[in-house]
């Protein structure tokens, strides 16, 4: 297959990117921070300061949101009455200006989010985006032909379930609560959050019950 | 429609609903300078130096070819350095003699 949102760099090759010299598009990025830094726009500690948050910022606190509204309905609702301000009271920062829909995935409504003009995403909560969700395929197929799309990821939804795909935009972001599963009456808050994965939280595939665990 | 009439109503980032390929999951950890890269972006916004809605215009405005060619960050990086120019931050001078500059920095350092 030929996408054109792939390069034909092999980002597998990392290894040897070490001692390589770096890429024209890496000299550019040097240079413009180093341009900035120079005319005091911004800090080399103010890039290094932001590299951490982002590191910082992972699927595994979209699982502790999901987790919380699996076992506190009051929260439930507050999150999905204002997704920011839920998470921001539960602990989680926002370090931009977007705000948070939280789609409730039920019996009747399957959730799937896409930015089909770019690549906007709810990046405080799960980190920054998988390279497909980026790139040509889904973001052009997500809304037209969502059926397909996941039964790629190896979904199937019913089809007495409505399917809604929700388009991102720069200031309005969503984090699909996927159902929880059944079979996890007995488990914690904490073994709860462990089921849930950054593709679930997209909407792509459901919360599956691995049976590995044990309770 | 005619050819035309669709280009401008599906500018090149406008690709909800157009047919493409089959999704393949791809990903991949991202190098150190596109990190950084990120990070620049984060604090140009943090600073109302460079909003989100400009970074995706600056991107459609490389133009089919380039935002086809480029991978993510290199579509970044380029949109990034246009959009400073018009705003008068940068001059291409600028930019042209830093590069320099830093290419020489990494050549010397090969050569050690």
């Amino acid at each position: 297959m030929h996408s054109h949102d792939h390069h034909p760099h092999d980002h597998t090759a990392s290894a040897d990117k070490s001692d390589a010299p770096p890429s024209y598009y890496e000299i550019m990025e040097t240079a413009v921070r180093e341009l900035l830094i120079e005319k005091k726009l911004i800090t080399a500690g103010e890039i290094r300061r932001q590299i951490e948050v982002l590191d910082s910022r992972t699927p595994a606190l979209g699982a502790k949101i999901v987790a919380r509204a699996w076992v506190d309905p009051e929260f439930r609702a507050c999150l999905l009455a204002n997704g920011r301000t839920a998470c921001e009271e539960f602990g989680i920062t926002f370090y931009d200006d977007t705000q948070l829909i939280v789609l409730e995935n039920t019996d009747k409504i399957h959730n799937l989010i896409v930015c089909t003009l770019c690549s906007c995403y709810p990046r405080p909560v799960l980190g920054l985006p998988p390279d497909w969700y980026k790139a040509k395929p889904y973001r052009s197929r997500a809304v037209k032909e969502p059926r397909n799309v996941l039964a790629e990821f190896g979904t199937a939804i019913p089809e007495d379930v409505e399917i809604r795909v929700s388009d991102s935009t720069a200031m309005v972001r969503y984090l699909v609560l996927p159902q929880r599963p059944v079979g996890t009456e007995d488990f914690t808050e904490e073994q709860l959050a462990a089921l849930v994965t950054r593709d679930a939280m997209i909407g792509v595939i459901k919360v599956n019950l691995p049976n590995e665990i044990t309770v | 429609m005619s050819q035309t009439e669709q280009l401008l109503k599906k500018l090149p980032n406008d690709i909800g609903g157009s047919p493409a390929d089959r999704i393949e999951q791809t990903d991949h950890v991202l190098e150190p300078w596109e990190k950084r890269c990120h990070a620049l972006a984060d604090v140009l916004d943090f600073h109302k130096i460079l909003n989100t809605e400009e970074k995706r215009r600056g991107v459609e405005a490389l133009g089919s070819e380039m935002v086809g060619k480029l991978t993510y960050y290199e579509r970044w990086i380029a949109a990034f350095a246009f959009i400073l120019f018009q705003k008068g931050i940068l001059t291409p001078n600028d930019l042209e003699r830093k590069m320099t500059e830093i290419q020489a920095r990494y050549s010397i350092t090969t050569r050690q």
